[in-house]
């Protein structure tokens, strides 16, 4: 079980009069290996949940397991730097975290944080950086002289140059336009099904979260409402709207075509899986 | 950083928040001035008295007062130990060996620190009732007969009022920043010096960026509404000055000329 939380509050600016609870009585599980979406609306606590991850912010009940470390509201805890180097956080609109003078320094700085030598550190970088799709041309420019997409992908490289054992996404492809954001979505789904990385990733676009993603987390007012399979999660298109999210274009498709009356059975999870099914329909019926 | 006292606006609903901003900075600068008279200890009371009613007043709460007075302890333990180093006359209150303490060192001391609280009772009056953007409305009121010898009233209160508006999203800005450096490994605490430095320098940088950034686009916008430095502009909000700010008014001047002749009188 690499994170679990049981029992997790979180209490901002507790005993004034601007005391706000973002985290109530939060149990969960998020399960290894796997590509989990944190979905849910703005000020639900998403955020708040996942910056427990690395313990950027603490719990103010409970406790938070993560691979073998284990924080809890009672004792302040020690040594947080391995925690950090193993749970890579990368926070919406990572770009601002930009400050190094070469983008190939930028991108070593957090592997040498954690310890790896000067050339070891540029080594990962180069990698993190191919990864992203940054070409060498770019190693000795100023970060901060890039475009806002060759940004983004230089400050994600940073994060993964740490080869953090879970990788946790804030809205990575935020503000990115659509071909930058589905090439950024590959990515994250290799490094989950090639190198066996947990990934964490909190969005509100459902398109992505029923391509990519494995498992399900719904967010609503502090607690999480629900947990599941991303097919049980999609297998009824109501209950996104319930939640006020609108349904990945293939679902409402389906659902359409069932309510002018075709009996479309349950497991299609892809365009090509319903086209082929649709041209049966059409050569038999 | 969201438990600094000093300067901040308390949303409350009092006749002190209702008054004009510009009756309420012309009564603190009387006021303040009226501290610098050297009226006694009795003047002093009877400032202390003015001070306490206009707190009540206002609905604020001591412990707001005494939050605000707090940065400035240590201050005025430092003074009392250069004064107890410099001050040599008065009455010897206790002597170590050749090292003497004066009474006038303690005297001196209490005067500045009665002083100090004074100040800051009547300046939180002003800035705990007064939102920051009526205030910047009433300085530049204050400042408009000053046009005529050429001071930009109006692009002097502009300057306050952005200036004050951006403090809280830097200060949001600044906390994002150092979460995010944080998850690369920064030690924001410790470290070597070589390390501080480093981690200083990954906060700053990134915090000048976004904060050119940001003025460049408030800039654009501005433009884009037509926002033209030096041009005549009307205003939303028009201020007026009711019965209560000439009451309010009156008792500060009051006040002051009492003090001065206090002062006269010793």
């Amino acid at each position: 079980m690499p994170i679990a939380f049981k029992d997790v509050s979180h209490v901002y600016s507790a005993g004034t009069p601007y005391e706000y609870r973002a985290l109530d009585h939060v149990d969960l599980e998020i399960s290894e290996g796997k590509m989990t979406a944190i979905v849910g609306k703005t000020g639900s606590g998403k955020s708040t949940l996942v910056q427990h991850l690395n313990a950027l912010l603490l719990p103010t009940e409970g406790t938070v397991y993560i691979m073998d470390r284990t924080i809890s509201a009672k004792e302040k805890p020690k040594k947080l730097k391995s925690l950090r180097g193993a749970v890579g956080l990368v926070f919406q609109f990572p770009e601002y975290q930009l400050f190094e003078e070469t983008v190939l320094r930028d991108t070593a700085f957090g592997p040498k944080n954690f310890g790896c030598t000067a050339e070891e550190a540029a080594n990962r970088a180069r990698q993190a950086l191919t990864l992203t799709g940054i070409g060498p041309e770019f190693y000795e420019r100023s970060p901060l002289e890039l475009s806002g997409g060759q940004k983004r992908r230089v400050a994600i490289a940073g994060i993964l140059a740490m080869d953090p054992k879970i990788l946790v996404l804030d809205e990575p492809t935020a503000g990115l336009d659509p071909a930058g954001t589905a090439s950024m979505m590959k990515l994250f789904s290799d490094l989950n099904k090639k190198m066996n990385k947990t990934i964490l990733i909190v969005t509100h676009d459902m398109e992505q979260v029923y391509r990519y993603c494995d498992e399900v987390v719904v967010v609503e007012n502090g607690r999480i409402r629900e947990k599941e399979t991303t097919a049980e999660f999609f297998r009824d298109a109501r209950r996104c709207n319930e939640m006020g999210m609108l349904p990945p274009s293939l679902i409402r498709f389906i659902e359409m075509m069932r309510e002018f009356g075709f009996n479309v059975p349950d497991g299609i999870t892809s365009e090509e899986q319903l086209a082929e099914w649709i041209g049966r329909e059409v050569k038999h019926g | 950083m969201g438990n600094i006292a000093l300067g901040r606006y308390l949303p409350l609903d009092s006749p002190i928040h209702k008054m004009d901003p510009r009756a309420k900075i012309m009564a603190m600068l009387i006021m303040l001035i009226a501290i610098f008279f050297p009226s006694g200890w009795i003047g002093y009371g009877i400032m202390f008295a003015v001070a306490a009613m206009m707190i009540l007043l206002a609905k604020l709460e001591v412990g707001f007062i005494w939050r605000a007075m707090r940065p400035m302890l240590f201050m005025l333990v430092f003074l009392l130990i250069i004064n107890i180093l410099v001050v040599k006359t008065g009455p010897v209150l206790a002597a170590i060996g050749s090292f003497e303490i004066h009474l006038d060192a303690v005297t001196q001391t209490l005067y500045i620190a009665v002083r100090l609280l004074l100040m800051i009772m009547f300046t939180t009056c002003l800035t705990a009732t007064t939102k920051p953007l009526d205030m910047t409305l009433g300085i530049e009121d204050l400042l408009k007969p000053f046009e005529k010898i050429h001071v930009p009233a109006h692009e002097i209160a502009m300057l306050i009022s952005i200036a004050l508006r951006f403090i809280p999203d830097l200060i949001d800005e600044t906390q994002r920043i150092i979460k995010a450096q944080e998850s690369r490994g920064v030690d924001m605490q410790e470290g070597k010096l070589k390390e501080k430095i480093q981690a200083i320098l990954s906060l700053i940088v990134p915090l000048f960026v976004s904060a050119f950034q940001r003025a460049e686009d408030l800039a654009n916008a501005m433009e884009a509404r037509g926002y033209m430095p030096g041009e005549p502009r009307t205003r939303y909000k028009v201020l007026k000055m009711a019965g209560r700010d000439y009451i309010l008014l009156a008792g500060a001047l009051i006040t002051g000329t009492a003090m001065a002749v206090l002062a006269w009188v010793i």
